[in-house]
């Protein structure tokens, strides 16, 4: 069952994320790739993350598509403009890859090469209307292609922006731009979540919450005060704490696997999407406390 | 008006180490509003250029340095300081500097300041960029604020994630533009105009280089 199969037929879907290294070793990647197999409906391949030059998201796609996981390509409007962006998602098509995350994309400035020229000829909600006009045999200017894509396209929403209102208008234009599924923002307040999915519940998209792993107090104090749209709530930050050092990211592992399942019971969403930002190896254990393995 | 600031001195020295005589050209506009091209500016530059044993032929400052016939019919009085100069400063824009590059093809010309953009003066000397100068306008859709200017990714759909508390990602110093533009919006009763899902720019219509003939055809032509 392929991911939109996956959405489509009810079933709590669980992503997690691979990051491409920096530098041609991708053994390690490989390595935790290797143990998410099997286990996740979908795995998403970051494209330049926080605008750190890394390995294309595209080629890593292909190498896990062969490694039989499907892949999630995302794709951000920074690094490319209209011409390069149709170029790769006709590329992608051609060797198999059938998901595309649409994201405007981090700003230069907060990469490593700051000095770097930014794109942004098009922006997500563009994108997302591209990624629909060559699903429909045209490209964006509405010249006729020799085949169509297929893609099953998807975008993020930060369901805790301050200030919401805004957010919400841009995910709603998402929405009408042919966006298929949602992954969120990294959550961490449920009861606010849900009064976010009772409104996202409107709109016929399916809505995987974003979930980062917490692995110290100190990292969740850093996202709260850094990572626009992150809010750590106190009580956890005390429960990381209370945990002492040595404790931390297991009781990170725990908090996770009990808001999945907290998530999938009450159905408040259609499925979960776990970035364990350097620990992906720990993403089978979030998945087994959480009772999806 | 078109902001400026100064070059950094020590490479404006490499670039003009091989020239002995110079004539300064200042602007009324823009630079002597940006301190860059006034005749306090222009004073200076000549004591700095005399300090490292130059001489200055002479200098004044163009009531418009943009404007190309204009310029040259202010410098008719300066025919002879001209002739006996080797290299020739702007202290404006770089329109200025390439306005003496016409009117002196014989003779090296070179910019003390470099342009930055179109700029709103807020306080004396104190400047912010509005207009990008993009070539279609979006204001008539965005409340009047410029996205493509005050938001770092110029995005025209709305906020990105980045958003945190009505600040930008880039810099904490900075509103987030479509915060602003959903509060005005929401003032002026357009939020429905924000809804509106807003097409790809037309880029092309900000190529390089640009030229307009504003003149109207006689004959109604």
């Amino acid at each position: 069952m392929n991911f939109k199969e996956a959405l489509n037929s009810g079933k709590f879907a669980v992503t997690a994320e691979v990051g491409p290294p920096k530098g041609t070793d991708i053994k390690e990647m490989l390595h935790d790739a290797e143990a998410l197999k099997g286990k996740l409906d979908a795995v998403n391949v970051t494209d330049n993350q926080s605008a750190v030059m890394r390995i294309n998201s595209l080629s890593i796609c292909k190498i896990l598509l062969d490694m039989g996981h499907e892949p999630i390509l995302q794709m951000t409007c920074r690094d490319r403009n209209r011409i390069g962006l149709q170029s790769d998602l006709l590329g992608a098509s051609v060797l198999g890859i059938r998901n595309v995350l649409c994201m405007t994309g981090d700003h230069p400035n907060a990469g490593d090469h700051k000095e770097a020229k930014s794109v942004y000829d098009i922006e997500s909600v563009q994108l997302l209307r591209v990624v629909d006009s060559l699903n429909n045999g045209k490209d964006m200017m509405g010249n006729d292609m020799k085949g169509a894509t297929d893609f099953f396209q998807g975008a993020v929403v930060t369901p805790e922006a301050d200030p919401v209102e805004p957010q919400l208008m841009k995910f709603e234009k998402k929405v009408a731009a042919g966006a298929n599924f949602f992954q969120t923002q990294a959550i961490y307040d449920i009861g606010k979540f849900k009064e976010f999915m009772t409104y996202a519940k409107k709109f016929p998209v399916k809505i995987l919450a974003g979930l980062v792993l917490l692995k110290s107090a100190g990292m969740a104090n850093y996202m709260n005060k850094f990572v626009p749209g992150i809010k750590v709530p106190g009580d956890l930050i005390d429960e990381l704490k209370a945990a002492g050092k040595g404790n931390a990211l297991d009781t990170g592992i725990n908090i996770a696997a009990r808001h999945i399942r907290q998530l999938k019971e009450e159905e408040i969403c259609d499925g979960v999407h776990i970035m364990a930002i350097g620990a992906e190896d720990k993403v089978p254990l979030i998945m087994e406390r959480a009772g999806l393995l | 008006m078109i902001i400026t600031k100064k070059r950094d001195l020590e490479e404006l020295k490499e670039n003009i180490k091989n020239y002995n005589s110079f004539f300064l050209i200042g602007c009324s506009e823009c630079a002597t509003l940006c301190g860059t091209g006034g005749e306090p500016e222009l004073q200076a530059m000549k004591e700095t250029l005399e300090a490292e044993g130059k001489k200055v032929t002479g200098s004044f400052v163009a009531k418009t340095g943009c404007q190309v016939l204009g310029t040259k019919v202010e410098l008719k009085p300066f025919k002879d300081a001209l002739a006996g100069t080797d290299c020739i400063l702007v202290m404006s824009c770089g329109a200025g500097t390439q306005t003496a590059v016409e009117l002196f093809q014989d003779t090296a010309v070179y910019p003390t300041n470099d342009s930055l953009f179109l700029g709103n003066m807020t306080r004396m000397q104190m400047f912010d960029q509005r207009c990008s100068l993009c070539g279609k306008c979006v204001l008539d859709k965005t409340g009047g604020i410029c996205p493509v200017t005050a938001c770092p990714k110029g995005l025209l759909n709305g906020p990105c994630g980045g958003t945190n508390e009505g600040k930008c990602e880039v810099s904490p110093d900075m509103e987030c533009a479509w915060v602003r533009i959903y509060n005005r919006m929401k003032r002026i009763d357009q939020l429905e105009e924000m809804k509106k899902i807003a097409e790809p720019k037309d880029w092309s219509a900000g190529n390089t280089p640009m030229n307009l003939n504003a003149r109207e055809k006689k004959g109604g032509g």
